[in-house]
């Protein structure tokens, strides 16, 4: 019978620290605020921070576990104890947070999750970095069943295969692709900026006569009623809009430099392992047969570049939880060439270079053609109080767009079944194409709206257990009813025919 | 779907599991018609109650007005729905059960069909409330791993036969898939 372990002694302090942190915006708020209002009372609250810190020793003191020979057993709790077994078998993914100052004292936070919902099942914070590995050892070594063509790797080398590293030049490429949460910050900057919020803040920041706020307002003052703003206010704000945007671009490209430095992706056996990080190292370890979809996601930006971006979905994983410590793609940015490889490594069986896309419906065009005209029309249905007889010209501009849009759009959906998987593409701004195993689809839906049934189309679902984001879901419009309806019964004869592995 | 439906050996002919498409028992329309007149007499009453404190609060008398004239329009939209809506979606409701799990169809502006396969089910609830005990009726609450469909519900049929249909779905032998 194997011992039970503590966590590291010193985990409490990263217990209290990690609650801390959920209160520290919060915190800000209140002193900010606080110093606003001269209220005198808000500062109180923080006192709230007591007991919720409390809980936290509590439940980091009392952590205990115990690697079993096919489950691990964790136990908390001294008033209230709870007893928690987790098989082996159950495991989706363990993922260890390496942080600065986990570094300085040889710790490490592990999280593993199992599938059965949000709250990670077991997060160990933290555990030294010796009984992490003896952990990982002892939970991916226990698994016996095989993959379908592992057999072709032969047994699992010590340090395993790399399939792909990222240099710093392609980190920098990443963040300036994909800065779209970054102009998101810019552009909640520039409305607290603009309302006026954390006037304390800016006015110690750049002293009580920050110019160019309300600009916003002003202008629409300016248009409803008044003359036109000067030329030179209007080259003012174009300078500061495209400041900030190459601003806030650089500070993606640093961070994505910082968050993903020195991304390495091995494979172990049947495991796929990222390593990145510059400050805080994290390494998940995914088994490939977790895999539930994969998506491979080309933006404008990545077509320039010849790159391309690959996200997997595992069951349990929250996708809300992105950032700094949540879940990177598989591939945040690969070239194309290396593309195939990495796909021949994560879904050996089901081959992409081959697969002969069938279309959606003809009548697909009209569709999508009518849906964005309407769109069109009622986005430019608004700018009749501000341009009055222009908005024609907008709105033939807008249709325009629209009808360019349907074309390609139609013209970019496809789907197949191909060496048991279910396939689907769509976008061309965007393109994005989406796999599933046949063994992990969970629920096949047909849906007929009144617009499908006129025209004879239908719309396949495919639910699987990967809570993937809305883009990255199988949902396949404008079929053709009869090929709709048969698709979807071969697909659930096909569901049925496999037992589902998590 | 006639060649998908050969009986496997193993299915014996009184199973529930004979993949014929069934409609839901029609009690279930009279069970929605009292649950909809429940509802409806709930929202009707805090309706009324509004307009009598309107009446009383309001400086204006044209709000109180507007709301004593809406009242018996919108109790009347209500019963009215509460009517005729269940006999209409009943229409458009049914179910098939064979070896390979369970096909769902309902829907009466936006269609749905959706199939369970038996090996995707991780578990069943079936539960009766107050008014489907009076009429035998039940519900069968279907799981899956699945994030958009985790769980599907089939209302209306015999509690009886949920509870025939959870024993075909669930796996008999404790066979782990992973």
């Amino acid at each position: 019978m194997p011992s039970e372990r503590r966590l590291h002694p010193l985990s409490f302090l990263f217990a209290m620290a990690g609650q801390l942190r959920q209160f520290l915006l919060p915190g800000l708020v209140v002193i900010f605020t606080a110093g606003a209002t001269r209220g005198e009372w808000e500062p109180w609250w923080m006192l709230a921070l007591i007991p919720i810190g409390g809980a936290a020793l509590i439940r980091s003191l009392s952590y205990r576990y115990r690697l079993d020979e096919t489950e691990l057993v964790v136990r908390t709790g001294f008033v209230f104890r709870k007893e928690r077994h987790i098989p082996y078998a159950r495991i989706q993914n363990i993922e260890a947070v390496q942080s600065v100052v986990h570094r300085l004292l040889q710790v490490i936070e592990v999280r593993i999750e199992t599938g059965a919902g949000k709250e990670d099942d077991a997060t160990m914070r933290v555990v030294p970095v010796g009984a992490y590995q003896e952990m990982r050892e002892c939970v991916l070594g226990s698994r016996h069943v095989p993959l379908v063509a592992a057999s072709e790797t032969g047994p699992p080398e010590p340090g395993g295969t790399v399939i792909f590293r990222l240099p710093g030049r392609e980190l920098l490429l990443s963040g300036l692709i994909d800065n779209r949460s970054a102009v998101l910050i810019a552009a909640a900057f520039g409305l607290v900026w603009e309302l006026g919020m954390f006037d304390s803040l800016f006015g110690l920041l750049f002293g009580q006569q920050a110019s160019g706020r309300s600009f916003i307002r002003q202008t629409l003052r300016a248009i409803f009623r008044g003359p036109v703003p000067s030329l030179q206010t209007v080259a003012f704000t174009v300078a500061a809009v495209s400041a900030l945007f190459a601003g806030v671009t650089l500070i993606s490209m640093a961070w994505a430099y910082v968050r993903l430095h020195g991304f390495v992706l091995r494979r172990l056996g049947d495991d796929l392992r990222a390593e990145y990080g510059l400050f805080t190292r994290i390494s998940t370890t995914i088994p490939l047969r977790r895999i539930q979809t994969l998506t491979i996601l080309e933006g404008p930006l990545h077509r320039l570049f010849g790159r391309a971006a690959v996200k997997v979905e595992t069951a349990g994983a929250d996708p809300d939880e992105q950032g700094a410590t949540g879940r990177e793609p598989l591939a945040p940015i690969i070239r194309r060439d290396d593309l195939d490889n990495l796909l021949g490594q994560v879904l050996p069986d089901v081959g992409f270079g081959t697969v002969e896309w069938l279309p959606p419906s003809p009548g697909a065009l009209w569709r999508e053609l009518r849906r964005s005209a309407i769109v069109a029309s009622v986005c430019s249905l608004p700018f009749l109080f501000i341009l009055k007889l222009w908005t024609i010209g907008l709105l033939g501009l807008l249709l325009a767009f629209a009808a360019v849009h349907a074309r390609r759009y139609t013209a970019s959906l496809g789907w197949a079944t191909h060496d048991g998987a279910v396939l689907f593409r769509r976008g061309w701004m965007w393109r994005r194409v989406t796999a599933t195993r046949f063994s992990k689809m969970q629920i096949v839906a047909l849906h007929r709206s009144p617009f499908d049934r006129r025209t004879g189309m239908a719309r396949l679902r495919v639910d699987t257990a990967g809570a993937a984001s809305e883009a990255d879901r199988i949902d396949i419009p404008y079929l053709p009813a009869a090929v709709a309806s048969d698709l979807h019964r071969r697909l659930s004869a096909e569901a049925s025919g496999t037992s589902f592995q998590w | 779907m006639s060649a998908d439906l050969e009986a496997p050996p193993d299915v014996a002919p009184a199973s529930v599991a004979d993949g014929v498409r069934r409609s839901l028992d029609p009690r279930i329309i009279q069970l929605e018609r009292i649950v909809g007149f429940i509802v409806t007499a709930g929202l009707s009453a805090g309706l009324a109650l509004a307009v009598v404190l309107t009446w009383l609060a309001a400086d204006s008398a044209w709000i109180p007005r507007l709301l004593a004239i809406a009242w018996p329009v919108i109790t009347g939209l209500l019963a009215w729905h509460s009517y005729a809506w269940p006999a209409i979606s009943y229409r458009h409701e049914s179910y098939v059960v064979d070896h390979r799990g369970i096909e769902i169809r309902r829907g009466v502006v936006w269609q749905r069909e959706i199939t369970v396969p038996k090996s995707r089910v991780q578990h069943i609830d079936v539960s009766q409330g107050p008014v489907e005990r009076r009429f035998g009726l039940g519900s069968l609450s279907i799981y899956t791993a699945g994030t958009d469909y985790a769980m599907v519900a089939l209302r209306g049929i015999t509690h009886e036969r949920a509870l025939r249909i959870r024993d075909h779905l669930l796996p008999k032998e404790a066979e782990d898939a992973v």
